[in-house]
């Protein structure tokens, strides 16, 4: 079987590169950090990678808008080698300020293979702040999205200062007729969490967590599935363990939820 | 010409800014807003046309979605505005990444004389806002006038077309560097000198300096380069060197010491050397893991045997005290240099944060500078966004109300970091430079910020430090730096390292030139943020996010080339030589021509005069209480109280999850939301082995002896480490120690001799445990001076001391984390068991603290009853019979069975006659005294026999059990039921103190 490659960016105050390309390598893919220098100068072509990933951290310090400042250096610089590779039929993810990155750039949400407008956007939090906090996510079964192929509900860290998903009502009610909402924030019991804070962490309309384009090939989050590589970064990972062992279990070490959608990237290509 | 540019959300938004001012008027002065909205402002002070101007505001500056923008002033309705911006030379932030942004975009690159300026603009409604009120909301709330300037306009007094008007920080100091000398012809001279230049030379040190620069020899060596009397630039150079804080004068001082008025003296000379070197020397020839240890910017364990760690930790206490973000973000990034130039390099892991304040509804006289409400607001967002942006998880941190604090804050910042074992084969902790080797600056570029930040560290805080230290840490440029400088080391281009913090390039280039023995620098190589600075300046700026690197001269080529490739500024500004010199040249022309070793050979050592009194000597004795019957409310007030109750809103505005390694976090339990006693990450991602690391700070039982704190405080450390499975064989400490001023001066500082006496207490505190504990300290610095002069009622000003002040951190590694417990109770049915034994040792407890005592007999630490102990419960975790463990510190039992109830979301029934106990008969103490050495530890009934063998020689008790039910039961020695209260009501004191906040 040939190997998957997934490039990782790095540079610029992006930060969860190392656990993002280990991610990736437990997904099955080989993974390569890549200064995004390297990426604009040419010294890494992107024909060499499937899966393009534009991780989580503060490029350029997010000081004017999370992702801004690295979306217009990458449009400016390599614009049309990332269309091209979006035309090759690979992969892109976007976490947290990759998602923001996305956004920024256009590729999301790509309507009608438009991807250059600006037309969503992820603004800050309504509760002020930055938020570190594990949320609840439900999966649509229907979206066309890749990464989220098979998944169930799942629990994954939420890291950011601006992830209020904001848009026009129009947008939006397109994007969710067209599937493109992959992922919501949703209760404990699997209720939509209706805004209701701190489920909702940031005020998402329409709780949205995470979207992909309408081929399902670009898809961004403001949750890290990265950060949940290894069963013990759950938070209740100790009680779990518990709780098992008295049943008589072992404790579980497969495969966590974060790492499974980095595989369904993998898969799509094998 | 330049051009202003204003945006603002989109008037459907929600504004969680201006939200989160008008909230704080509100709550901080009761001041109704109906509504703020927030501006920002973007002027670009650079030639562009308009064209060029319409890009960058609808690419860069302006979200289609989300914002609106215009370069004229945007029509937002208020009844007050207020006008925000930087003062001149006051780094910007956003003002550089916005000058990146633009270059790229428009493919130019802008001229020295242009830039960009951020500023906001607040648009206030209020029934009955006025000008006052809003200047008030101005400078209590939105800007600090040592770093900011702001501007106030009513809606009559705003022109709409022009608005607030054009303002360029830009600094124009229209001055030549100029090298002076100064003159040397007696004590007296030097001295007035020193005040003059606020050089804070010591007295005892000017002879020693004036004799070096008379001497023959040396002036014949000086006269060959051009030099005769000293230059300024070497003075301060000097100054910086001996500083308190470069140099530790007051640990390497000499202390007389009496244990009472009268009694025989005892000479201890040098702390350092007896406390914390020697036992540090002893436990490395012991400990194996031991890699590094009293010489480089961090200490150095072994983590595994490709993999070893590097902690330190250190205080940004008067910068902070001043500019609370600024100080707190400064701090947490600078201490994040120095892993990074620790050996060859290290990646940075991990840090934490204790802050240290005075009572956040302190309405008093006393008017500090900043009230500690605002202080710590001011430093919580400090370290956040040097944390987050750092991409370094904050997984640990503490917070102390104390009225002490009122005069300095404290604010800790501890790093660790991450290094292989070899870089190319060689041992990457050890480093050193070369004569030949290029003297290379990376990072940041050098202005007047920060001079003269070591020697005011170094000073009690008085209205004439000059504000000009304080400065705002850029965690982006750092950042860039980092991954850069990790690039370099594993291509084995990096000979020494060393980060440019205190002191600046002198401390840097002055430390990493003794090991080649002399240096050769050309300062007018230095890359400077404006022109006009002096020479000596440059020489001790603390401009931040610089490291001084030794680089061979075969490897520069690569190493400047990946330098540009991460975007981060390198220069060659000299060369490492063996002349036995510091040699500095302005364009050709000598500047400063002094011994390498000067510093470091003859000066006088700094003497104390110490003298302890007793306790009993100062009139503590015991309150007479009697025993309370109300317990329920008595629990619920003490949950309540500011130093125990929750502070998750600071906890999860810290991002303490990136990189992926968090195993035990600093929030544990079915909510998610009580106190991990300490936190556990895997920072090699495809490894079974685990850091654990925690923290300690419990000055309280300073107020009866400070031996008595600092061991109580390594104790706690120890404890919680021991409680999510630390390995006792396995514990490296870093102390940092914050003190009040204890030279005696019979006017300013009559109780000099007791603080001093209190200091040589605390460092013989800090041996014992070490040496009983068997924990080298691979780390520590200490502040002095935490001390600040703070106008009352009438300007008159009031001297106010913190309380003598350790934080001990403790770290280890875990063989296999899977295998860690959290303190959290896990299922009903367990058993509930206390380790270690409870006594009458109530002194300085929070108990007696919220009675309005101190009392007399605090907790006694006993490590070798305790250690056999800890190794007991280790050996339980390892081998799963534990399903929680908890360490019982400040609040006692009741509290912390509170915590365990609270953590695990279920009640629990516990009986106090069954608590291990020594000669106590009263059930408030066995509820509120906080012994040391105790465990709160949940059990499985199967493995009652199994755990309880482990115990069966030390003291261990079966006190209760968890319940199914959701109430929190105590039943009293004499059977009494004292509390049944649903762990909801515990749950609810505990979080409502600052339920409010986000």
């Amino acid at each position: 079987m040939n190997d998957i490659h997934a490039l990782v960016l790095t540079g610029y105050g992006l930060n969860c590169d190392n656990e993002t390309a280990y991610s990736f390598e437990l997904a099955g893919a080989k993974a390569t950090r890549m200064h995004i220098n390297s990426l604009i100068d040419g010294t890494v072509r992107p024909d060499n990678f499937q899966i393009m990933v534009f991780g989580g951290g503060f490029s350029w310090g997010d000081d004017h808008g999370g992702g801004v400042v690295q979306a217009v250096r990458l449009k400016n610089n390599i614009g049309d080698r990332i269309l091209e590779f979006i035309e090759k039929g690979n992969l892109i993810i976007g976490i947290c300020n990759g998602f923001q990155t996305l956004v920024n750039l256009g590729l999301l949400p790509g309507f009608g293979n438009d991807y250059a407008t600006r037309s969503v956007a992820l603004t800050f939090n309504d509760c002020g702040n930055f938020r570190d906090d594990w949320v609840t996510l439900a999966v649509n079964p229907a979206s066309p999205c890749i990464f989220t192929k098979g998944l169930g509900q799942m629990e994954l860290p939420i890291r950011h200062g601006e992830g209020k998903f904001y848009s026009d009502e129009s947008v939006i009610s397109r994007l969710i007729d067209s599937h493109q909402v992959a992922l919501r924030y949703v209760l404990a019991n699997g209720e939509p969490a209706n805004g209701a804070f701190p489920f909702n962490p940031n005020g998402s309309l329409h709780d949205i967590a995470g979207m992909c384009d309408p081929t399902g090939r670009i898809f961004g989050l403001m949750p890290h599935p990265e950060a949940f590589n290894h069963e013990t970064n759950h938070p209740d990972w100790t009680r779990t363990r518990e709780r098992t062992k008295r049943q008589g279990g072992k404790p579980d070490s497969g495969i966590t939820p974060g790492i499974r959608m980095f595989q369904n990237a993998v898969d799509f290509f094998r | 010409m330049p051009h202003q540019l204003e945006i603002t959300l989109k008037s459907d938004l929600l504004d969680a800014e201006g939200e989160g001012v008008r909230q704080k008027a509100q709550d901080y002065f009761g001041i109704v807003l109906s509504q703020v909205r927030t501006i920002h402002l973007i002027t670009i002070d650079a030639d562009l046309s308009g064209e060029q101007l319409e890009k960058v505001r609808t690419e860069i500056f302006t979200n289609p979605v989300t914002q609106v923008s215009s370069y004229n002033p945007l029509p937002i309705e208020f009844d007050q505005t207020i006008w925000v911006g930087y003062r001149p030379g006051v780094r910007d932030n956003p003002g550089s990444t916005a000058v990146e942004a633009v270059e790229d975009v428009l493919g130019i690159k802008f001229g020295a004389d242009e830039a960009v300026y951020t500023s906001k603009r607040y648009c206030l409604k209020g029934s009955s806002l006025t000008a006052e009120v809003a200047d008030m909301i101005a400078s209590e709330l939105l800007a600090n006038d040592i770093i900011q300037q702001w501007k106030i306009f009513s809606e009559e007094s705003y022109e709409p077309s022009t608005g607030v008007g054009l303002i360029i920080p830009k600094v124009i100091l229209n001055h030549d560097p100029t090298v002076s000398s100064i003159p040397i012809d007696s004590d007296a001279t030097l001295q007035k000198v020193s005040n003059a230049r606020n050089l804070a030379l010591n007295p005892n040190d000017i002879p020693f300096i004036r004799a070096y620069f008379l001497n023959k020899k040396v002036q014949t060596g000086r006269a060959r380069v051009g030099l005769s009397d000293p230059t300024d630039i070497e003075l301060e150079y000097i100054s910086q060197a001996r500083s308190d804080h470069c140099n530790h004068n007051t640990f390497q001082g000499l202390f007389r010491y009496q244990e009472y008025a009268g009694a025989p003296v005892e000479v201890v000379d040098n702390l350092f050397k007896t406390c914390i070197e020697a036992p540090t020397l002893e436990l490395k020839g012991k400990k194996p893991w031991v890699i590094s240890v009293l010489w480089d910017n961090a200490g150095v364990g072994r983590f595994d045997e490709d993999h070893y760690y590097v902690i330190t930790g250190e205080t940004h206490n008067s910068p902070s005290n001043m500019e609370a973000y600024g100080g707190a973000i400064t701090g947490i990034v600078g201490v994040y240099r120095d892993p990074l130039g620790t050996g060859k390099g290290s990646k940075l892991i991990m840090g934490s944060y204790g802050f240290c304040v005075g009572h956040g509804d302190y309405d008093g006289d006393l008017r500090p500078r900043l009230h500690p409400r605002r202080l710590l607001d001011g430093v919580i967002e400090g370290v956040r966004d040097g944390g987050n942006k750092s991409g370094i998880p904050t997984t640990f941190g503490q917070v102390l109300f104390h009225h002490g604090y009122m005069g300095k804050c404290l604010v800790f910042v501890t790093a660790v970091g991450l290094m292989p074992a070899t870089v190319r084969g060689e041992p990457a902790e050890q480093k050193t430079a070369s004569p030949g080797d290029l003297l290379i600056m990376c990072g940041g570029r050098v202005g007047k910020d920060g001079i003269h930040g070591v020697t005011a560290s170094s000073e009690v805080f008085s209205e004439h430090t000059p504000a000009g230290h304080v400065q705002i840490g850029d965690p982006y440029t750092q950042k860039k730096m980092h991954d850069f400088l990790l690039e370099a080391r594993d291509e084995g281009l990096i000979h020494f390292i060393t980060d440019n913090g205190g002191g600046g390039l002198s401390s840097s280039i002055g430390e990493s030139a003794r090991f080649s023995n002399g240096c050769e620098v050309q300062l007018e190589k230095v890359p400077l943020k404006y022109q006009g600075l002096d020479q000596w300046e440059i020489w001790i700026s603390e401009s931040q996010e610089r490291m001084t690197v030794a680089v061979k001269p075969e490897h520069a080529e690569r190493f400047l080339e990946l330098s540009e490739k991460h975007a981060v500024e390198s220069t060659v500004i000299g060369t490492y030589t063996d002349s036995g010199k510091l040699h500095i040249t302005y364009n050709g022309k000598t500047c400063a021509y002094m011994n390498i070793d000067l510093t470091e050979s003859g000066f006088p050592q700094w003497e104390f005069d110490a003298q302890w009194q007793p306790p009993e000597e100062r009139g503590l004795s015991e309150p007479v209480l009697g025993e309370p019957a109300d317990y329920e409310n008595l629990l619920l007030d003490m949950l309540s109280r500011p130093n125990i109750c929750s502070k998750e809103w600071i906890t999860r505005q810290y991002d303490h999850e990136v990189q992926g390694a968090s195993v035990i976090k600093p929030l544990v339990g079915a909510n998610r939301d009580i106190y991990s006693d300490a936190v556990v990450i895997r920072p090699v991602l495809d490894s079974q082995k685990g850091l654990a690391f925690s923290q300690a700070l419990v000055p309280a039982y300073s107020a009866i002896d400070a031996y008595l704190m600092t061991s109580c405080t390594i104790d706690e450390a120890v404890r919680r480490l021991i409680a999510v499975g630390g390995d006792p064989e396995h514990i490296g400490g870093v102390d940092n120690f914050c003190w009040p001023n204890i030279q005696y001066h019979p006017r300013d500082n009559p109780d000099g001799k007791f603080k001093a006496a209190q200091l040589v207490r605390s460092c013989r505190a800090l041996r014992d445990m070490c040496l009983a504990y068997g924990i080298p300290l691979l780390s520590g610095k200490d502040s002095m001076y935490v001390d600040g002069h703070l106008p009352g009622r009438y300007r008159e000003t009031h001297k106010v001391s913190a309380p003598e002040t350790l934080q001990f951190s403790a770290i280890g590694v875990i063989d296999d984390m899977t295998k860690c417990v959290t303190m959290d109770c896990k299922m009903p049915g367990d058993l509930l068991y206390v380790i270690g034994m409870t006594r009458n040792e109530m002194g300085a407890s929070e108990y007696y603290e919220h009675l309005g005592h101190t009392g007399l007999t605090g907790p006694k630490v006993f490590p070798e009853q305790f250690m056999p102990v800890y190794k007991r419960l280790h050996r339980a975790i390892k081998e799963e019979f534990a399903a929680s463990a908890h360490c019982v510190c400040r609040g006692g039992l009741a509290v912390h069975l509170a915590m365990i109830a609270m953590g695990g979301d279920c009640g629990l029934t516990a009986d106090l006659s069954a608590v291990p106990s020594e000669l106590v008969k009263r059930n408030d103490t066995i509820l509120f005294s906080e012994s040391a050495g105790r465990f709160i530890v949940t059990v499985d009934p199967d493995n009652q026999e199994q755990f309880e063998k482990i115990f069966d020689d030390v003291s261990c008790a079966c006190i209760g059990k968890i319940n199914g039910e959701p109430d929190f039961k105590i039943k009293g020695i004499g059977g009494k039921t004292l509390l049944d209260v649903p762990v909801q009501s515990l749950r609810n004191a505990w979080k409502d103190p600052f339920g409010g906040m986000v």
